[in-house]
């Protein structure tokens, strides 16, 4: 309960502060029928959030967010959730951190962002909460992104504001140095990609070995080693945007952790990516990550390389939005696995999506997923089911609350 | 706008009808009260509409109306057009009093015409804090992060078109255009602007925010003969810039 204790203290203390606070509560209920496998956060090896044993009415999220500015500079941004599943805190932090964002200067700008927070990888989870305005579930690769990706540390930003001196277009650079994430890797290793929309909170875990109760932290330090990475980002007017980014945690993957013998996963990646908006409600997105996950027991290296990308169209007419999205996801191995792959997952993926939004508060949603995925690992545990198709309809009722709400 | 209306009524107000009309003719007291006010509204339309009231009477005057025209022949509304004096007498127009409201996360109007030495008021009417700020060389100037309307005027001495923008919400975008012109407004929704002009020599210009072409290159002379009915056509050379996708709809999205 810590966390929340933390939450709500500084909550309160920011309310009685000189600015007034913007908060904002979401409920999110869904009602779905699925006919997956034992979902991988309830121990088993389905890539969905839910599995046919949780088909019916679940909680998709509550959410409480805080920002609140501290003189004329500087602002805290605090996101907590909670996702109605057995994690270590009932409810907790998904982000946090003080952002400096001092005034514009002769067409630059800068952003300085200490704390916890998303690297600019999405292109698709552009709304409050870190969620995507397209659908329910965001990509196999941004999933992964909210699964064992944060940044705990200082991320820099400058940016040139072409488009308010007269030109077409804006440039930004990014760099971050940060801690605490050398677990990253161990799930795409173990069960590869998945499709869902939980993020892992800051204090919570995840089951990377099915069947067995051992959930791991996730962000955490073990070897004293900063990551880095470098990011640039181009927009053309409001129309396109275009990323590309460059990550390393720069673990050292013969490190284990003395109490709870985790290992230091070295992950390195490249991403890109584009979105591209017409003006008649057209949305355009396509995004590539392949990389690579590695540790080293005892001299073995054992390396993951991986790659995920898709692309996503998406129709927005008035309140109403149609999406859909062809997903693609492969994390291979260095070495045969006991079953004779040279895999540890791959698969692809199919959504459909539809977003009501009558207004500021409610948002209703449907959307159909069909993934389809052969996993080196459910096959060495149920040897006749190395194929897995998996299918979900599921509807959202979300309400939010707030001053932030508009 | 709205002072200067008020203003007017006063003016109009200021001759006592009684005087004006004996007791036996309460119709055309009435009827006197009724041309004062219809009088007013009209100048208060006039006014809006971004055409200075004050047209010397004395001057002989001539229609004068100007059209844009995209480079491919389409009308663009919500040009600014300016029309100014070359005679090496001539005044800018009277400053005024502006207000750029925010409502909704955006400017509202998010465009304003004003002649030099105006003062633009900035209320921030949203629930959340704003943090205004311009680095145009026209006018560099930041408000504090606000709610209300803590802040005095903006003062604008220098001609020029100033972009302002908000440092919390990137997507909010207003302009300013100050001009020393005599004459300024805006192409309605069929791209042409008309305007009373006093006989005489002048500089046509026109900006619009999402304009691709130099604006010094599609300057024009015009020269005004009294009696005239002058139409004047600007055509701009290259196509222009996508409207903003911004929920909030621009006055220069009208061309898509």
């Amino acid at each position: 309960m810590k966390p929340l204790a933390a939450l709500i203290a500084v909550g309160m203390g920011l309310t009685c502060s000189a600015h007034a606070t913007d908060w904002e509560v979401d409920l999110d209920m869904r009602l779905l029928s699925s006919d997956g496998q034992r979902s991988y956060l309830d121990g088993g090896t389905g890539a969905l959030r839910y599995g046919e044993n949780q088909s019916g009415l679940q909680l998709g999220r509550l959410r409480l967010a805080l920002d609140q500015n501290i003189g004329e500079l500087w602002s805290v941004h605090l996101d907590a959730s909670s996702w109605g599943e057995h994690d270590k805190n009932p409810i907790d932090l998904t982000e946090a951190y003080l952002l400096f964002r001092p005034y514009p200067f002769d067409g630059l700008r800068a952003r300085i962002k200490a704390g916890a927070f998303y690297a600019p990888i999405s292109l698709e989870n552009r709304g409050p909460g870190w969620e995507s305005p397209y659908t329910l579930t965001p990509s196999a690769l941004n999933t992964w992104v909210g699964e064992e990706l944060r940044t705990i540390g200082l991320e820099g930003q400058i940016d040139w504001l072409g488009t308010r001196t007269g030109h077409l277009f804006d440039v930004g650079l990014t760099g971050a140095v940060y801690g605490w994430n050398e677990p990253a890797g161990v799930a795409l290793a173990s069960q590869g990609f998945m499709l869902e929309d939980r993020q892992t909170t800051l204090f919570g875990r995840v089951n990377p070995t099915p069947g067995l109760n051992d959930p791991r932290e996730v962000f955490h330090e073990i070897d004293g080693r900063a990551g880095v990475y470098a990011g640039i980002e181009g927009r053309f007017l409001d129309r396109l945007v275009v990323r590309a980014l460059r990550y390393d945690n720069r673990s050292d993957p013969t490190q284990q952790d003395g109490v709870t013998h985790i290992f230091a996963w070295l992950t390195t990646f490249n991403s890109a990516g584009a979105r591209l908006e017409s003006g008649n409600g057209w949305t355009g997105i396509a995004q590539w990550l392949q990389g690579e996950t590695t540790i080293s027991p005892h001299s073995h290296r054992l390396g993951y390389p991986f790659d995920a990308k898709f692309l996503l169209i998406s129709k927005q007419i008035g309140r109403h939005t149609f999406s859909a999205r062809y997903d693609r996801f492969e994390v291979l191995t260095h070495f045969v696995t006991p079953t004779g792959d040279d895999y540890a997952q791959y698969g692809h993926a199919w959504t459909l999506a539809y977003l009501f939004e009558p207004n500021a508060h409610w948002r209703f949603a449907l959307e159909w997923l069909d993934v389809s995925t052969e996993s080196a690992l459910r096959e060495a545990i149920v040897p006749s089911e190395e194929l897995s198709r998996e299918r979900k309809i599921e509807a959202s009722f979300r309400y939010a609350l707030g001053s932030a709400v508009r | 706008m709205r002072p200067s209306a008020r203003r007017n009524t006063r003016l109009i107000r200021g001759i006592d009808p009684e005087a004006a009309f004996p007791a036996g003719l309460p119709w055309l007291r009435y009827g006197y009260r009724a041309a004062a006010i219809l009088l007013a509204g009209l100048l208060t339309l006039i006014r809006s509409a971004g055409v200075p009231a004050a047209v010397p009477g004395s001057v002989p005057s001539a229609s004068v109306t100007i059209t844009v025209h995209s480079a491919d022949g389409r009308p663009v509304p919500g040009a600014v057009i300016t029309v100014r004096s070359l005679a090496a007498d001539a005044r800018p127009s009277a400053p005024i009093k502006a207000v750029m409201d925010q409502i909704n996360r955006a400017f509202d109007p998010d465009l304003l015409v004003i002649p030099v030495g105006s003062t633009v008021d900035f209320p921030n009417s949203d629930t959340v804090s704003h943090q205004i700020y311009s680095f145009s060389p026209a006018k560099r100037f930041t408000l504090p992060l606000y709610r209300g309307n803590p802040n005095p005027p903006v003062r604008f001495d220098q001609p020029g078109v100033v972009t302002l923008g908000c440092n919390i919400h990137d997507e909010m975008v207003g302009y300013l255009v100050v001009t020393d012109a005599q004459y300024f407004g805006r192409t309605d929704a069929s791209g042409s602007w008309t305007a009373d002009i006093a006989r005489g020599k002048y500089r046509v210009a026109v900006w619009h925010p999402r304009m691709n072409d130099d604006a010094n290159e599609l300057e024009r002379e015009l020269t005004v003969a009294a009696g005239d009915r002058v139409t004047h056509e600007l055509r701009l050379t290259k196509p222009l810039r996508p409207a903003p996708l911004s929920a909030h709809p621009h006055s220069w999205d009208g061309y898509r």
